[in-house]
Formats: C-alpha cells, structure tokens, sequence
C-alpha cells in the first residue's frame, strides 16, 4: 500500500471508531447537560448493551460470521437487532436513574458520582460472573462486499455504520429541536429550577435524557461488536474512557461538540496509533483530555462549566 | 491526642462515666496493644500476611481520606501514587537497573546503597538502597509528583477533577508498562531486596512486615488526626464543604489544595515501598483503575473523611476478601447439597467481590452515605429547658480594639479607609457596576441600597475579588487591591457575608468561627504534626477567642457552638456567619442583607449589635432592604440603580432624593 493508501485507510477506521465515540459520547453530554453527573455507569451500560445484541441476533439465527445475509433478511435482522439492543440499554439506563440516582437528586458533593461508579462496577461483574471472562464471537450477517478506492478498502460495513450513526444523530437533533419534550429538555439544561416553574416536568426530562443516552449507547454497543466481531466485559473502560474524552473535547453538554468529539477521537486513536505506536495511543487520548479540560475546559462547542463551582 | 471521634461507643458502654479523652486513650490503647498481641498469639503465617496486606490498604485509605474525606476532591487515580512509590522502591533495591560501573558510584559504595559486582562483560552496579531511607524518599518522590500532577488540575471543578485523575491513574501503569528498560514492563520488576534491620533481612516471614505495617498505620493515623483537627485540616474542610466562602475566610484554595494533594500522595509513597518489599516484586496491574476504586470503596464504606473510620473499612473489607469469603461460600455449597440446590454449590464468592465492592458504594451512598463511623459526632439538641432560656444579649467588652487601624492611616485628614473609584464590572454583555465611585471613611457605617439587580452583591464580591473588576481602582488604607485574590483581601482586613449565607454546613458553630482565623494563625502542616508548645497555645487562644466573639450575640450561640451550623435556625445561621467575619479580626465588615429573614424583634436586635460593632470602632459598610436598619445605623447612605450611583448622602437626604424614589417607586410616586 502506499502512504496516501494507508492514510485514507486510517482515515476510514477512524470515521469508523469515531461513529462509535460519538453515539457514546452523547449519552454522557446528553446527562451531563441535565444534572451536571458525569455518569460512570454509561460505560457498562455499554458493555452491557453488547451482550444484548449478542444475544438478540443468536435468537435470530445469526452465529460466527460466516452466516451472510442480504436484502430484506438483513435489514430485518438489524433493525430487529438495533431496535431491541436500544430499548433494553434504555430501560437499563432509566432504571439506574430511578433506583440508584433520583433518592440523591439534591444531595451535594460527589454523592452520586461514586453512585455511579458502584453501578458500574455492579453491571460490570454480573456479566463478568454470568457470562465469564473470556471474550465472545459476535454475529455478524453482514456480507462481504468491498470497494477499492485510491489503494485503500471501503467495505459495506463502514458504510452502514456511518449511514446508521448519521440516521440517529438526526433523529436525536430532530428530536431535541422539534419536539415539546425536547425543547423541555433544552430548557431544564439552561436552567432547571426556572423550567420547573414554568411546569417542565424535570423529573420525566432526567428519564428522558437516560433512555436517550443510554439507547445510543445500545446502538454504539452493537456498532463495536459489528465492527469488532466480538464483545467481553473489559470493552465499557477503555471505549467509556474514549468516549468521555470525546464529550469533553467537543464541549461537554453540547450534542454538536459530542458528534464533532467522537469523530475527532477516532480518527486521533487510528492516526496516532499508526504513526506513533498502539501502545501509547491512550496515552495520547488521557493526555488529550487532561489538556482540553486544563486549558479550553469549554471544548470546542461547550459552556464553560469545568471551573464553575 | 489520638482519639476524639469515639463517641458512637458512648450509648450503652462500660466505658460511659469516664472522661471522653480518657475514654478515647483507653480504646486506642487496647487497640493497638491487641494488634501487637495478635501475631505472638496467633501464629498462623497465613492470617498474620492476611492482615498485614489489610494494614497496607488501612494506609492507602488513610491517605485517600485526606484527598477525598478531608479536602473533597475526588481522586480517581490514587492508585497511580502506589505505584510510583512502589516502583521508586523496586528500582533502588533490585537488579533491574544496572549501570556500568564507575567511579562516580564509589561514594555510593562506601554508603552501603550499591554494590560493585563482576559480569562477564564488565563490572555493574547493583542498587541496593536501604528499605528505611527509600520509605521516606519515596513519600517525597510521590509527593513531589502529586504537586507536579495537582498544580494545572487541581482548579478543575469536582467530577472533572475525578476524571482527569482517572487518566492519570491510567497513564501511569501505561508508562510503567511500556518502559520495560527500567521497569521490566508487564512482567513486572524482580528480585526487589527484602528490607533489613542491623543485618537482620526481613526475608519473607510476614510478621515483620506486619509490624511494619502497624507502625505505618499508626503513625499515618496519629498524621491525620492532628492534621485534621489544626488549623490546616480545618481549611482543607472549609474547601470541600464552600470553595468561594472558604477563599473569601482567607483560605488560601491553591495551596490548601495541593498540600492536600501531595500529603495524600506521600501517604501512598510510602505504603508503595511496604507493598512492593513485602512482595518482591510489582507488575503494573497492580495498581490500575480497580486498585483505586477498591481504596475509593474503604474510605466511601468507613466513612468519608473519618480518620478511624478508613481504617476500620479497609480492614474489614480486606479481610473479608482473604478471609470470610470462602469460608462463606463453603457454607453455601454445604446449604445448597443439603437443600438440593444446584446453583448455590456453585456460588464462588471470593470471585465476586467487587460486585460486592458496587454494592456497597450503591448502598452506602443511598441509605448510609456517613460511613460505619461517621466523621462528625453528633450532639444531642438543646434541652427543652436551653431552648427556652429567655435571649440574653453579649457585650463588647472582649472585642476591645476591633477595627483598630495604623495610626499613619487613622489620623483626622487622612483618606478614606476604603476609596472605590470608576468601578466598572462587565458580565459579558450586561454591565453590573458601571464605574462607581465610593469613598468609606475609617469608622464610619455606610448602606448600599438599591432595587434588585442593582449591582449591590456584585459591589461586594468585586472589592473582595470573588469577581474580576474590569475597570477602577479599590485602595483600602492607600493601597489598590483590585486583582487580587480573595484570601489575600481578607488578610488585609476586609470581611465579608453573603446575602444566600455561605457557611460550611457539616462543620460545626466553633469551627465556622476558627476558619474565619484563618488568615490570623501561623500553624503549617508541619507544626500541625509536631503539635509543639507553641501550636498548643495558639490553638488554645483561637478557641478562647472563638468563645470571645461568640459571647456578642448571647445565649443564642453559645450553648450550640458544638453544633452543625445546617441545623441551626436561619436568624442563628446569620449570626454565625457575621461571628465567623468577626474572627478574622477585619478593619472593614461588608454585610450583605444581614437581617433578611429576620422577625422585626430579631432585626431589632441585632441592628443593636451592629451598632455596638461600630461603636468598638469597626468600619462597615452594609447592604440593607429595610429602611428603618438603614436609617438607624448608617452615616452615610449610596444608592445603586442599574449598576450606577444615582445618589448619595446622609440618610434623610437620601429619602427626598427624587431619583431614588422613581428607582424604588416608580415614575410617577416621583410626580406625586
């Protein structure tokens, strides 16, 4: 290959990974902008969330990856597989909300923080002690279909990940600007005491904001396991990490910043861990985030909130 | 000294009817004499390493104590302070490092930390630097690290602040990992020299490194109590439970931060050294994420910020984990055969226990959030008895000499205390102060008024530097004080409250009041851990003092200085406050609507006390809704409309002020 070749081909890895950031990322930015709580639990919910489009696409008969499906059979399958993989990580997310974080709404400090942490950890080792440590195949039904562009390989799988990640990011800004409940949410995030008083219902945006989060989450889980082709409990640490970087860099709270972040990560993690070495590509994205929150910690699209005390 | 927080014993103990420090002496004793017994008693090398491993985590939670429990920041990385110490350790002592020999390393040589040896390629050195020096260079090492880390972060606020301690806590093993030249990478380091004493190596017999431990323990114990209850431990708290009120005290946040950062760090140092001679070696899977988390869970399930309470959770949860578990899960499979239960045969849960570890940060958090042992006591309410003792009020005869200023600035002709020229604060767009003019004269009471959103509060929080001031001048006694910060204004002798009361909720009367001392106290960490003579005495005075200041409002916060200012009343909670201002011994008192809230007779009383504040001398200047306080205590009286002075004077010219009564009234009360 040659180096223009290899360039584009991290360039299209990158788009790839950075598809996956960002429907994550915007879990994060979409609570955060809401309760200011950096939610720890949205990185299992993730891992979580992989398992249960394992398992959905084994009841539809999909196993290993040699099993290639076409036409309506595909798209029937993935929609069946998304459709459910979102709602279940969005039940999980608005549970979470429910039972461990709505009795601390109110409580100061970092209460809830270090609730969610212990979510986490929680969701982390059930599918630890159920499902066991080592890594599953996931099902892919996606047939083998390739194009060759300037020496560099763009395969069908790339391009459904793009069109379905661009499907919901415009559902979402569809939703959040169109919508009552979406202009309720804009509202309780600028200032939710105010919204309260003019009969927002706070506590059903709070919900909201968690089944949105938490079913892109579902739709970024099965995104990592179509283009990784497989899932384990360890994967919510490091993509959570990524993603979180990603919200950040974009400007926590915006939902333009969180596409516009993830898109950025993935590209820095296929770039910098090819011309520099994998092994120092998390430090590169740590070092990331620790910059843009010393130094620009509004990102590139957020409301200064990281000083605010 | 070691003891203080043993009351939850109290009820139903057969210690009751002695003395509370004798009491607290007595616990700590048995304690720790129990803990020196076990190992003879015992015997059992297994239980006695079991423990000794538990004595480690005791110290890491000790130490995260001080970030999180003390100085609320959320350190997510912590672990990544074990490991530099523990690695600092491993390469002083251990083959992996071997230089060629030289004759730079003879000094080295002669002091017993490196040794000539003979390969067949040449002669190279092998570090073998004392345990005992390594500890306390360690914890320096770390701590230094700690600064390094700390100093761009620390002013992030607290979750981000998390986050950002959980890259670091990854990057760390990271770096360890894939720089196998000094480290050995995911290998880990070996051969890490046992410690030795007169000779004596250590080897690998856990019972001295039990005692090591225990040593460690006490000592970091003995550190955190006295740190806690100074004058330091008192700033580190105000921190976490106000920053900006803690500032506006004279708590210097940058550098209480990142003492409290690198104190927690050294902490870690040393317990690195223990850890990794203990074992012999260190891989850096030691100390990720998972590490920092499980100390996270010791402090958060003894109790946030209490001293014996992180110890108490680090070694039940430890021995839990090397103990109890498996005894546990015998029993279920036992339950499970007799029952006939398939699935509880199987249960393992020594492998489940940091499922255990969310749990308890879950519950912890939802149903019990002040830990086994709290970190505040709690003080029985007043009788029925004291709370109806009728209000007597306080002199001011021990707060002789307030407001005393320099004779250079207090002479008849000499400018004002307090002079504001041109004023002007911008937020964004919105003009709050435009260039506002403003002279105090030394002794004088002035009142701000104005209607909402006039820019009184943001007159305040700019002379204090809790906002930027754009444009003007503020001299206090000649010189300008604009820029900075806002500890530093109180330390020249401008107090202040606020108008939504700013107090530290889970500190107590008398604590509130010593934090507003602040600025006038010398104790440093180190005199803190050395409790000499002469902190004894400052202390002692301080508390003296406290009593002084609160005596000026009676019986009202007297009998309660023991108490948690959240549970106090809201008129109690204001006059708390105003004690605190007064602690800091300023030459200028800003109050910021001191009697909002307040029933006419408790206005009454305390425009009273206001008054005999001035009379000692003291200048203030006052933001006031009700005119009639207004009226009664001010000389001089300013009015702010819209960020701009519409009028000043005496209190009677102010009330026919015709711009005043259009800014109060509207246009046309002003016709009529």
């Amino acid at each position: 290959m040659t180096d223009t070749a290899v360039l584009l081909q991290q360039v299209i890895n990158g788009l790839s990974l950075g598809a996956m950031y960002a429907l994550l990322a915007l879990g994060f930015t979409l609570v955060y902008g809401i309760l200011e709580l950096i939610n720890f639990a949205h990185f299992n919910v993730f891992m979580v969330a992989s398992f249960i489009g394992m398992w959905a696409l084994e009841f539809l008969g999909v196993s290993g990856q040699s099993e290639v499906l076409t036409g309506m059979a595909l798209f029937g399958t993935l929609a069946f597989a998304f459709a459910v993989t979102m709602l279940a990580a969005g039940v999980i997310g608005v549970a979470i909300e429910r039972i461990a974080l709505r009795p601390l709404r109110g409580v100061g400090g970092t209460a809830a923080m270090i609730t969610t942490i212990g979510v986490s950890y929680i969701l982390f080792n059930i599918i630890l002690l159920t499902v066991g440590a080592s890594s599953q195949n996931f099902p892919n039904p996606l047939p083998v279909v390739r194009w060759e562009i300037a020496g560099a390989v763009l395969q069908l799988r790339e391009v459904l990940i793009w069109g379905i990640t661009l499907a919901l990011m415009l559902g979402l800004h569809l939703f959040v600007s169109r919508t009552r409940l979406g202009k309720a949410m804009r509202a309780t995030a600028q200032d939710a005491e105010a919204a309260r008083m003019m009969g927002v219902d706070v506590d059903r945006v709070i919900v909201t904001a968690f089944f949105l989060g938490s079913a892109l989450a579902g739709a970024a889980a099965l995104i990592f396991g179509l283009y990784y082709n497989f899932t384990s409990f360890i994967i919510g640490y490091t993509a959570g990490l990524r993603a979180f970087t990603a919200a950040v860099l974009g400007g926590i709270g915006s939902v333009t910043g969180a596409m516009v972040g993830g898109v950025l990560i993935g590209l820095i993690e296929s770039l910098g861990g090819h011309f520099l070495a994998v092994r120092w590509a998390d430090v590169i994205i740590f070092s990331i985030l620790v910059l843009v929150l010393v130094f620009a910690p509004t990102g590139l699209f957020g409301r200064a909130a990281a000083t605010r005390s | 000294m070691i003891g203080g927080s043993f009351s939850w014993i109290r009820r139903a103990s057969p210690l009751a009817g002695i003395a509370p420090q004798l009491r607290s002496r007595i616990i700590v004793t048995t304690i720790f004499a129990l803990a020196i017994l076990f190992p003879i008693v015992h015997r059992n090398d297994a239980d006695i390493d079991a423990v000794a491993n538990a004595l480690t985590y005791a110290a890491l939670a000790l130490g995260l104590n001080i970030v999180v429990g003390l100085a609320g920041l959320l350190d997510l990385g912590y672990a990544a302070f074990f490991a530099i110490g523990a690695y600092t350790y491993g390469v002083a002592a251990s083959w992996q490092v071997t230089p060629e020999w030289t004759g730079f390393w003879e000094t080295f040589e002669w002091l017993g930390m490196v040794a000539r040896f003979h390969e067949t390629t040449g002669d190279v050195v092998h570090f073998q630097v004392s345990f005992w020096l390594m500890m306390p260079v360690a914890a320096a090492l770390t701590a230094f690290f700690g600064l390094l880390f700390g100093a761009p972060t620390l002013r992030l606020k607290g979750d981000y602040l998390a986050i950002v301690t959980l890259g670091f806590g990854e990057i760390v093993p990271i770096v360890v990992r894939n720089t196998p030249s000094v480290t050995n990478g995911a290998m880990g380091l070996n051969g890490v020299m046992a410690p030795q004493l007169f000779g004596w190596s250590f080897g690998v017999d856990a019972t001295p490194y039990y005692y090591v431990g225990l040593a460690l323990v006490a000592f970091l114990i003995l550190t955190s109590q006295r740190l806690k209850f100074s004058r330091i431990g008192r700033a580190w708290m105000a921190i976490r439970e106000d920053e900006v009120a803690a500032a506006a005290m004279g708590v210097n946040r940058v550098k209480l931060k990142l003492l409290a950062f690198a104190t927690g760090a050294a902490f870690a140092g040393a317990t690195g050294t223990l850890f990794v001679a203990k074992l012999q070696t260190a891989t850096p899977d030691m100390f990720g994420f998972p590490v920092s988390v499980m100390i996270l869970v010791m402090v958060v399930f003894g109790g946030i910020g209490s001293v014996w309470g992180v110890v108490l959770g680090a070694m039940l949860l430890q021995i839990l984990q090397s103990w109890f578990l498996i005894d546990l899960s015998q029993w279920l499979h036992a339950l499970g055969r007799l029952v006939g239960v398939e699935w509880l045969q199987r249960i393992e849960l020594a492998s489940s226990i940091e499922l255990i570890f969310g749990l308890i940060l879950v519950t912890m958090m939802l149903y019990r959030r002040e830990g086994l042992i709290p970190a505040t006591r709690r003080v029985a309410a007043l009788s029925l008895e004291e709370q109806n003792a009728p209000v007597t009020r306080g002199g001011f005869d021990s707060l002789q000499g307030l407001g005393a200023l320099d004779a250079a600035v207090d002479q008849p002709g000499a400018a004002p205390l307090l002079q504001i020229d041109n004023l002007t604060v911008r937020f964004g767009g919105l003009v709050a102060l435009r260039s506002v003019t403003l002279s105090v004269p030394a002794h004088s009471v002035v009142a701000v008024i104005g209607p909402n959103g006039s820019g009184k509060s943001t007159l305040f929080n700019a002379v204090t530097g809790l906002v930027p001031a754009n444009e003007g001048s503020v001299r206090f006694a000649g010189v300008e004080i604009v820029g900075k910060p806002p500890h530093v204004v109180l330390e020249r002798g401008i107090a202040r409250t606020f108008q939504n009361i700013r107090l530290f909720p889970n500190l107590t009367v008398l604590e509130n009041v010593l934090i507003g001392m602040h600025a006038r106290l010398h104790t440093g960490a180190l005199g803190a851990l050395l409790r000499l003579p002469v902190t004894h005495r400052e202390e002692a005075a301080a508390k003296a003092r406290a009593f002084e200041i609160l005596s000026v409002f009676g019986n009202r916060l007297l009998p309660r200085a023991d108490h948690v200012v959240s549970s106090l009343s809201y008129a109690n909670r204001r006059r708390v406050e105003i004690a605190r201002a007064l602690a800091s011994d300023p030459k200028i008192l800003l109050l910021d609507e001191p009697t909002a809230g307040m029933n006419p007779a408790e206005t009454l009383e305390l425009a009273e006390q206001i008054k005999g504040l001035n009379r000692l001398g003291l200048t203030i200047i006052l933001i006031e809704h009700k005119l009639a306080v207004v009226v009664n205590l001010a000389d001089k009286v300013i009015v702010l409309d819209h960020g701009e002075k519409i009028a000043e004077g005496s209190p009677a010219e102010i009330r026919r002020d015709e711009e005043v009564i259009r800014a109060y009234l509207g246009r046309s009360a002003a016709i009529a």
